[in-house]
This record gives structure tokens, sequence and C-alpha cells, in this order.
């Protein structure tokens, strides 16, 4: 008789020996693509994405310019070899489709999409691997990959998983834990504690809901941290590489003052 | 951004002279680049033979058998390798598949639309799959789990996550790249069940032939030979040459597509020599692993 993984064991510690509320290792890396506006690679433990927003720009389809508000479009490309086993789906597949919907609808309310009347922002989605909360890694990364192009948002969008194991909640699922355990991913606005997305596609009994909802919106605040220092630090590699362009006699000064002007509207921020 | 408060005339000028060279580069993509080979250089400083630096990472996706992630210059290729098991053809029972395909999606560069794959993916993918049969990367053989019933197909997808010109190149390094990352299962067929089984634990490197290495070139008005064209050099040029050897210096396969000699050289020979000695120059960066 095969032995069961166990999700969650006595100690506390579950399969890949994180505790209860302990997430995965998160990098976030916004170093620019070339050709898009902006870009950013998210990862999770093992689940991997990229993002990549070009815009606003001129819109392709007439039809779907708006007179007022720019039009946003989502596509979703997963990689043949992301998942355990290789699937190759193409773009009109029902659940991808699903997905940049998803995506779509998390972003709208917080686009400022009224400042580019009759224009366009694309979000290209890449998936590169798969274990677990890759929805939430995509949220992740299309706010830092729109904060990189520089579209102007109402705030950060934080997105966590979060599933329920008998009576303990449990966040930031893998692939293992996600087929075995009802969960639900959650974005949150951090600055207001709005939430822009509750997704659940597994049962969950309702008196469960309340408290896992409430943990991942916490957790969201906490993701909102990193993605906020990750953001200041490229922002600083930026105002480096200004201040270091060549300048007239009063190069020092200007520099100096510059800097501290950037700083707080950082801190501001 | 209030940033360009106090700036000095100099950086100014500066920045009106840069603003003037891009409307230039937009509006005459043709006279610009004519105005930079006229001193024998290239938009992006290279000279006209010299190609990109090229930096290599592989296995960094644990999903895969086996990946790669390649950059040249800034066309940026992620690839990935995954094996399954399949019955053999009839005619040749005992050799397994390789299934190359590049995809260039929208997210790569604006000029590719979303879509179904684009004519140029699709023409790529052919190219690569020739020059895998046309070097014997693999022994096919080496693929053969139990002769005529279980082979291994192995599915190398790669995908271009930012395309600055010369696709190709970079696929093939990272096809090439993810093939020499990848182990497989060790694998038993079970004659009573038909079914094949693999280890958990045993994992075995795949056995690779030859490595091949790919250089293009451009032929710009028919006069100027450019290797490893950017993508802003690309639809300026009428002729296309391609040149693939093996990593041990043998030429695999050579392809021109257009009209065009330079004129004043034999250009599929020394496309053959500026290759060569390319090979000799980023073999200790591709081939470490």
């Amino acid at each position: 008789m095969a032995s069961r993984i166990e999700i969650l064991n006595d100690g506390g510690f579950r399969s890949d020996g994180r505790k209860q509320y302990e997430l995965r290792d998160i990098s976030f890396d916004l170093s620019p693509q070339s050709s898009a506006d902006g870009s950013a690679s998210v990862s999770h433990g093992l689940t991997q994405v990229v993002v990549s927003v070009f815009g606003p720009r001129e819109a392709k389809m007439r039809r779907e310019t708006i007179h007022d508000r720019a039009n946003i479009n989502v596509e979703v490309n997963v990689a043949p070899f992301s998942a355990g086993e290789r699937r190759r789906r193409g773009r009109g597949d029902k659940r991808i489709l699903e997905f940049g919907s998803i995506i779509k609808s998390t972003f709208e309310p917080v686009i400022q999409t009224s400042l580019y009347p009759r224009s366009q922002i694309d979000i290209y989605v890449q998936i590169l691997q798969q274990d677990g909360g890759v929805l939430q890694a995509c949220v992740n990364a299309t706010t830092l990959a729109l904060a990189s192009a520089g579209i102007p948002l109402l705030d950060f969008v934080c997105a966590v998983t979060g599933g329920v194991h008998s009576t303990s909640p449990l966040l930031d699922l893998t692939t293992l834990e996600e087929n075995d355990v009802p969960h639900v991913t959650v974005a949150v606005m951090p600055r207001t504690g709005k939430v822009t997305l509750v997704t659940m596609e597994t049962r969950l009994h309702v008196d469960r809901f309340e408290e896992i909802f409430r943990l991942a919106c916490e957790a969201g605040k906490v993701l909102h941290k990193e993605m906020r220092a990750a953001v200041r630090e490229r922002t600083g590699v930026l105002v480096a590489a200004i201040g270091a362009a060549p300048r007239g006699t009063s190069a020092g000064m200007d520099a100096g003052d510059r800097d501290v002007v950037m700083d707080e509207r950082i801190d501001d921020y | 951004m209030a940033a360009a408060v106090a700036s000095s005339s100099t950086s100014t000028s500066q920045q009106t002279d840069t603003l003037k060279a891009a409307t230039f580069q937009r509006l005459h993509p043709r006279i610009y680049l004519e105005r930079f080979l006229a001193e024998s250089v290239r938009p992006d400083g290279r000279a006209l033979e010299q190609a990109r630096d090229i930096t290599v990472n592989v296995g960094s996706i644990t999903t895969a058998d086996g990946s790669s992630l390649v950059r040249l210059g800034d066309t940026t290729i992620v690839c990935g390798v995954k094996a399954e098991i399949a019955e053999p053809e009839l005619d040749s029972p005992n050799e397994g598949y390789i299934v190359p395909n590049l995809d260039l999606p929208a997210i790569c560069s604006p000029r590719f639309k979303p879509g179904p794959p684009s004519e140029e993916a699709q023409v790529l993918s052919d190219r690569l799959n020739e020059a895998f049969l046309a070097s014997k990367i693999i022994d096919l053989s080496s693929l053969c789990i139990h002769s005529g019933k279980a082979v291994w197909v192995l599915y190398v997808d790669a995908t271009c996550i930012n395309y600055d010109g010369n696709a190709f190149d970079a696929a093939l390094i990272a096809l090439v790249a993810a093939l020499r990352n990848t182990h497989l299962p060790k694998a038993t067929y079970d004659e009573d069940t038909g079914l094949t089984v693999c280890s958990r634990r045993e994992r075995i490197p795949l056995q690779i032939n030859a490595s091949p290495l790919s250089m293009s070139f451009g032929i710009f008005e028919s006069t100027h030979l450019l290797a490893d064209p950017t993508s802003f050099e690309e639809p300026l040029l009428d002729t296309t040459v391609t040149v693939v050897l093996t990593d041990k210096g043998e030429l695999v396969s050579a392809t021109q597509v257009g009209l065009g000699g330079t004129g004043s050289q034999d250009v599929l020979m020394s496309c053959i020599g500026i290759a060569k000695r390319r090979l000799a120059e980023v073999r200790p960066q591709i081939y470490r692993s």
C-alpha cells in the first residue's frame, strides 16, 4: 500500500517543510525586456511566470476602442513543459481564456484607464513553470509589470492562495496541496484593504471561509511590502543611472539635489 | 518628470541630438543604417562581422526533463524538454523521435500579433528540425526502450520571450543546451503487461553526438555582409545566409535566401570562415554544461 504524503503532519509541518502560514520563497525581477514597455518575472517557490506589458498604445482593432478609456487586453501563454505532463494548449483553450479574463477583470478597476481614451494596454502572460498558485503569481507579476511600464494604478494588487486542510488554514499552496485541499485565491489592494479578486473552484464549508479569507488578505499585505521593496530597488537603479549621465559644471550639487527630491517622492507613496 | 529641472545647456543639446537621431532612425531607417556602415560600424557599435554576446543558463525549470534559458544580445529564448513514451514507426522500430518547436508569441515583440503560430515561427521550427536531422545530434536508436514497442519521444519546446532579431541562432543554442541538460529516467519494458516502467530514482543523461551551432548573416544593399542582425537591421536586409556547424567544426548545412552576393567576396566561404571563428570563441561558454 503506497504511503500518502501528509498535507500537514502532527508537528505542524507541510509536505515541503513549511509551517502552516509560511509562504514560499519569492523572487521579483523587474529587469527590462527591451521590446516591452514594462516587464516583470515572478516566482513563488517553483511557480515561475513572466509578464510583459505594452502600452498604452494605438489600438490594433478599431472596433474594440472605447471612447473615454483604454482597452485592456490580456493574453496568456502556457509553456508545454511547465506542468508535470506535457500539454500543448492552444490559445483558444477555454481554461486559458478564462484565466486571461480573470486577470483582466482584476485589473480593470485598478488601472486608471480614463487617462488614455481610445488606446490599448496589452498584458502578455507567459507561464514557465507551474507548481500551484499560478493565478497568484500572474496577478503579482502583472502588478509589477504595470508599475514598471509606468502605467498609473490606484494601488498594488497582491494575490495569495489559501486553503483549509480539515480545520487548519494553509497559505501559498503547491500543486500537491491544491489537488487535495479546498482553496481560494484572493487579490487585495493593500492600502485600502479592498479586494479585487476572490476565486474558488472547490467546495469549502462557509464557516471555514471567513477565516481563510481574512488570512489571505493579511498575507497580501505582507507581499505588498516585498513588492514595494522590489519597485524601490528598481527605481533606485534607474535614478542612479540618470544621476550618472554627463552634465555641466554644477554636476555634484545637481545630482545631490535631484536624488533628495526623488527619495521624498518614493516615501510619500 | 520634475528631474529635468536643473540641467546645463550641454545636456539639453545632447538630449535633443538623441531625439533627432531616434526620429531619423524611424523615418529613414535605410539611410540611417547606410551612414553607420559607411564608417564600418553598426548602430549598436559592433563591427560588421561581429556577433552579439551569448549567455546560457541551464536547468532552471524543474518540471521539465531538461531546460535552458539563452540570451543572444537582447533576444531571449526559454526552452524545455519533455520526454514521453510512444510506439515507434513500423519501418524504423528501433528509433525514437525528437520534436523541436519554436514559438514566437506576441509577448516577445510588437511585430508579432496574438494568434496561431505565425508563418515565421513555423518556418523556423522546420529549419531547426532539419538542423537536428542533418547534424544527427542524438543517435535515435539510443532512444529505443524496446524494439518495436516503446521508444522515447523528446518534445523540445522553445518560447521566445524577447525578440531582437536572429531567433534562429538563439533557438538552436537553446535547444541544444536543453538537450545537453536532459536526464531521462531508466525505463524497462514489461513484456507481459505491455507497459513501460520508469525508475523514480535512476536518471541517465542523454547521449549527445554532435552539438550544432548556427550563425546567421544578412546582406545589405548587395555590398555589406552583417553577422547576427538585430530586429532593426533584419527588415532592411535583402538576402540572408545561415551556416550550421557541429561543435567539431564540420559543416552541416548552408542556406541562402535571396539574390545577392556582395560582389567583392565569395559570400558563402567567408560566412563559413566567420562561423568557424565564432565557434572557437563561444565553445567554452556554450558547452561547459
